[in-house]
C-alpha cells in the first residue's frame, strides 16, 4: 500500500516536473509549444554533456536550464513571434520545429541510445519498505519548481507584468508594459524548464534523440485540465498520475499508458474548465 | 518527349542485354538503419560490407563481384515494405540477408515471395516463421532460453520467477516461450507483465515485482531505450535478485555501465568467443573500420556468415537461380566466427550457445557454453 502510494507520489512529481514547462507557455501565450518534448530532450542531452565534461550535478542542472532557455528564446524571436494570433498554425509550426530540433541531435550525437550516470543511486528505507532514492528526491524537485515558480509569478516586477499580460494584454500594453518582451522571458523560462526537466528524468531513462515524446501527450492533457493554472496542475498530476498508477498496478500497464489521456478527455467533457477554478 | 523514348529504348536496351560475367551479384540488406533499430544497424552493415570485401578480394562467387545495396526499412512494417519493393523489384537484388525488427521482416515476406529472392535472416526472433523463402542462421526462444533458466534452476534455486517485457512480437513470444520452459521445469511463474514499446516509465511493474517475492526475473523488452530505462529503474529500485536479460547485446551492456553489472545473457555469439575463426574476424574487422568500428555482436556476426552462406550456396548451385540456391542453402555448411553454421533444421541452424555474465568492467564473462543446441521444430513439414 505505502509502495502504490509512493508510485503514485513520484510519477505525479514526475508528471509535473515536465508539465509545468509547457503550463507557463500555454498561461501567458495561449499557444500549445508542441517543441515542448524537443526541449525536454535537448536538456537530457545537455545532462550528457555536462556529465561527460565531468561538472558536478549542481553545475548541469544550471547548464540544461540555460541551454533550453536559449533556445526557447531564439525559436520565440524567429519563429512563434509572428503565430500569436494564428494558435493552429503556432501547434504545426512547433510539431515541424521539434522534428528539426530532433534531426539536429541526430546529426550531432547519433541515433544510439547513451546513458547519464545518476548522481543518486540506490534506494531509501522509508517506513519499513525500501524505495528508489532518486525518485524520491524528484518529489523534492517538484516542490522546489513549484516554490519558485509560485515565487517568480507573485513576488517579483516580472511575476507582475506576466500577470498583468495573462489578465488583459491590450490594458497591460496600454500602461507601458512590453509585452513582447514579457513573451520572450515566458517562452524562454518555459523552454528553461523542458530542459530542466530532461536533464532531471536522465538518471531514469535513457538519452536518445525521441526520449521527451513519450511524456507529450501525458503533459499536453494535463495542461489542457489545468487551464493555466499552477495549482490546477499539481491537483491534476496527482489525480490523474494517481489514476494512472493504480490502473497500472491493478489492471495492466499497457490499460496504464492510456489512463491520463483518456481521463482528461472525460474530465474536460463533464467540466470544461477541468481542475481550474476559474 | 523524345528524351524520354530516348531514355525507355536505353532502359529495354540495358534489360535485353545479356549478363556479362562481370556482372555483380546484388545482396540487399533492409536494415533498421532509423528507428528502434538504429543503434545495432551499423554494426550489421560494417559486418556485411567486410565479408563482401573479402570475398571480392578473393575474385567473387563464380567469377561475379558481390555488391551491397543497403536500405533503410525504419525499423517497421511501413517501412520495410517500402525497402523490400525497392530492393526487390527496382534493384532486382539477387538475395536479401539482414537482420531486422519481427514487424519487418513479417512485412517483407509477401514481397520476396513475390519477388522469389531468396532471403537469409540473420537475427534472432520469436520463431516459427516459415516462409520458403526464408532461411535463418540466428537463435529461436528453444534456443536462448533454455541456458538462463536451467542456470537459475540448478545455481540459484530459483522457484519463482516474474517475466517483463515490451508489448511487441518478440517481447511476447519470447516470453510466452519462457513462461512454458519455466513450468515444464518444474518452476512457477508469478507475474508477467508488459508495457508498450514506447513507455519509459516501469515504476508499476517494478513495484509489482518486488510485492510478488520472485527468485529470478526474465526480461524481453525491445532493444534500446525501453531495455536501458527498465534495467536503471530496476537499479533505481534496489532490485538484485538473478537477471536474465533476452535482449541486451554486448555493446549495449558496455555502455550501460554500473547498472547492467551481473545481468545474465545468453548468445550465440560474444567476443570473446576462443577460436581462430573469431579472432581473425576481429582482427580484420578493427583493421577495415579502426576507430570507426562498431562491436560486432550476436546481431551483426550471423549477417557476415549469412553472406558466406550465399555464396557458398551459389557456388554449389552453379548461379543465382533462386530456386536452386534456395536448395542449396539447406546443405552447406560455412565455418564462421561462431563455428561451423548448417541451416538444415527446417531452414534453421544448429547452433553453440553461450551463457555469460556482465562484469563490472562491461565485459561479458562466459559462464558455462552449450554446443550444437538444436532448433527444435519450427517449420514442421505439413502433414
Amino acid at each position: 500500500m505505502l509502495t502504490l502510494i509512493l508510485d503514485a507520489v513520484t510519477t505525479a512529481a514526475l508528471l509535473f516536473i515536465i508539465s509545468s514547462g509547457l503550463l507557463i507557455v500555454f498561461g501567458v501565450m495561449k499557444i500549445i509549444n508542441f517543441a515542448h518534448a524537443a526541449f525536454v530532450t535537448v536538456g537530457g542531452y545537455a545532462a550528457l554533456v555536462g556529465s561527460r565534461l565531468g561538472l558536478p550535478w549542481a553545475l548541469v542542472l544550471p547548464l540544461a536550464f540555460v541551454t533550453g532557455a536559449v533556445c526557447g528564446a531564439v525559436t520565440e524571436a524567429t519563429i512563434v513571434r509572428w503565430l500569436y494570433q494564428r494558435p493552429l498554425d503556432a501547434i504545426l509550426a512547433t510539431w515541424g520545429l521539434g522534428i528539426v530540433i530532433g534531426q539536429i541531435i541526430t546529426l550531432i550525437f547519433g541515433r544510439e541510445v547513451q546513458f547519464v550516470q545518476a548522481p543518486i543511486t540506490g534506494t531509501v528505507g522509508l517506513l519499513g519498505v525500501d524505495y528508489s532514492a532518486y525518485r524520491i528526491v524528484m518529489i523534492a524537485a517538484a516542490i522546489m519548481v513549484a516554490v519558485v515558480f509560485t515565487a517568480l509569478l507573485s513576488g517579483t516586477r516580472l511575476g507582475l507584468t506576466t500577470r498583468a499580460v495573462i489578465m488583459n494584454e491590450m490594458l497591460a500594453q496600454g500602461l507601458g508594459v512590453d509585452s513582447s518582451r514579457v513573451r520572450l522571458v515566458t517562452f524562454a523560462i518555459g523552454s528553461g524548464l523542458a530542459a530542466l526537466s530532461g536533464a532531471l528524468i536522465t538518471p531514469l531513462s535513457s538519452v536518445d534523440p525521441n526520449m521527451g515524446l513519450p511524456w507529450l501527450i501525458s503533459a499536453f492533457m494535463l495542461v489542457m485540465v489545468s487551464g493555466g493554472s499552477l495549482f490546477a496542475l499539481a491537483a491534476s498530476c496527482i489525480v490523474l498520475g494517481g489514476v494512472q498508477v493504480i490502473v497500472s498496478t491493478f489492471v495492466n500497464p499497457i490499460l496504464g499508458g492510456l489512463t491520463i489521456a483518456i481521463c482528461a478527455a472525460i474530465v474536460l467533457r463533464i467540466r470544461p474548465e477541468g481542475f481550474a477554478r476559474a | 518527349m523524345t528524351s524520354r523514348l530516348l531514355l525507355a529504348s536505353l532502359a529495354l536496351a540495358a534489360a535485353l542485354s545479356p549478363a556479362t560475367a562481370a556482372d555483380p551479384i546484388r545482396i540487399g540488406v533492409p536494415v533498421g538503419l532509423s528507428g528502434a533499430n538504429s543503434v545495432v544497424a551499423p554494426s550489421v552493415v560494417q559486418s556485411a560490407e567486410l565479408a563482401v570485401e573479402e570475398i571480392n578480394a578473393k575474385g567473387g562467387v563464380l567469377g561475379r563481384p558481390l555488391a551491397l545495396d543497403v536500405a533503410d526499412d525504419g525499423s517497421g512494417a511501413a517501412g520495410a515494405q517500402k525497402a523490400f519493393d525497392a530492393l526487390v523489384f527496382q534493384k532486382k537484388v539477387n538475395v536479401l540477408i539482414s537482420m531486422e525488427t519481427s514487424a519487418a521482416r513479417n512485412a517483407g515476406l509477401p514481397i520476396v515471395a513475390r519477388g522469389k529472392t531468396p532471403f537469409i535472416y540473420t537475427s534472432f526472433y520469436e520463431g516459427k516463421s516459415c516462409s520458403p523463402y526464408l532461411y535463418v542462421n540466428a537463435w529461436v526462444p528453444e534456443q536462448q532460453v533454455p541456458p538462463i533458466v536451467d542456470h537459475f534452476n540448478k545455481e540459484k534455486k530459483a522457484k519463482s520467477y516474474f517475466l517483463i517485457g515490451s508489448d511487441y512480437a518478440f517481447g511476447r513470444g519470447m516470453l510466452s516461450f519462457t513462461k512454458a520452459y519455466i513450468e515444464k521445469t518444474g518452476g512457477k511463474v508469478v507475474g508477467e507483465e508488459y508495457l508498450p514499446m514506447d513507455g519509459s516509465d516501469w515504476t508499476p511493474i517494478i513495484s509489482k515485482l518486488k510485492a510478488s517475492g520472485a527468485d529470478a526475473i526474465v526480461t524481453s523488452t525491445a532493444g534500446g531505450a525501453p531495455n536501458v530505462t527498465l534495467t536503471k529503474q530496476l537499479r533505481a529500485a534496489g532490485v538484485s535478485l538473478p537477471y536474465g536479460n533476452l535482449a541486451v547485446d554486448e555493446g549495449t551492456a558496455k555502455s550501460m555501465g554500473g547498472d547492467a553489472t551481473g545481468i545474465y545473457i545468453s548468445a550465440s555469439y560474444v567476443t570473446g568467443i576462443d577460436s581462430a575463426a573469431n579472432k581473425t574476424f576481429l582482427a580484420s574487422m578493427s583493421k577495415k573500420f579502426g576507430a570507426d568500428l562498431k562491436t560486432p555482436n550476436d546481431l551483426s556476426v550471423p549477417e557476415y556468415e549469412g553472406v558466406y552462406a550465399y555464396k557458398a550456396a551459389v557456388e554449389k548451385a552453379g548461379g543465382t537461380d533462386p530456386e536452386k540456391v534456395l536448395a542449396a542453402l539447406a546443405e552447406v555448411s560455412i565455418e564462421g566466427p561462431r563455428g561451423t553454421i548448417r541451416m538444415d533444421k527446417q531452414r534453421h541452424a544448429p547452433l553453440t550457445m553461450y551463457l555469460g555474465q556482465v562484469q563490472a568492467d562491461g565485459s561479458v564473462k562466459v559462464i558455462q557454453s552449450f554446443p550444437n543446441v538444436d532448433p527444435g521444430a519450427q517449420c514442421p513439414p505439413k502433414s
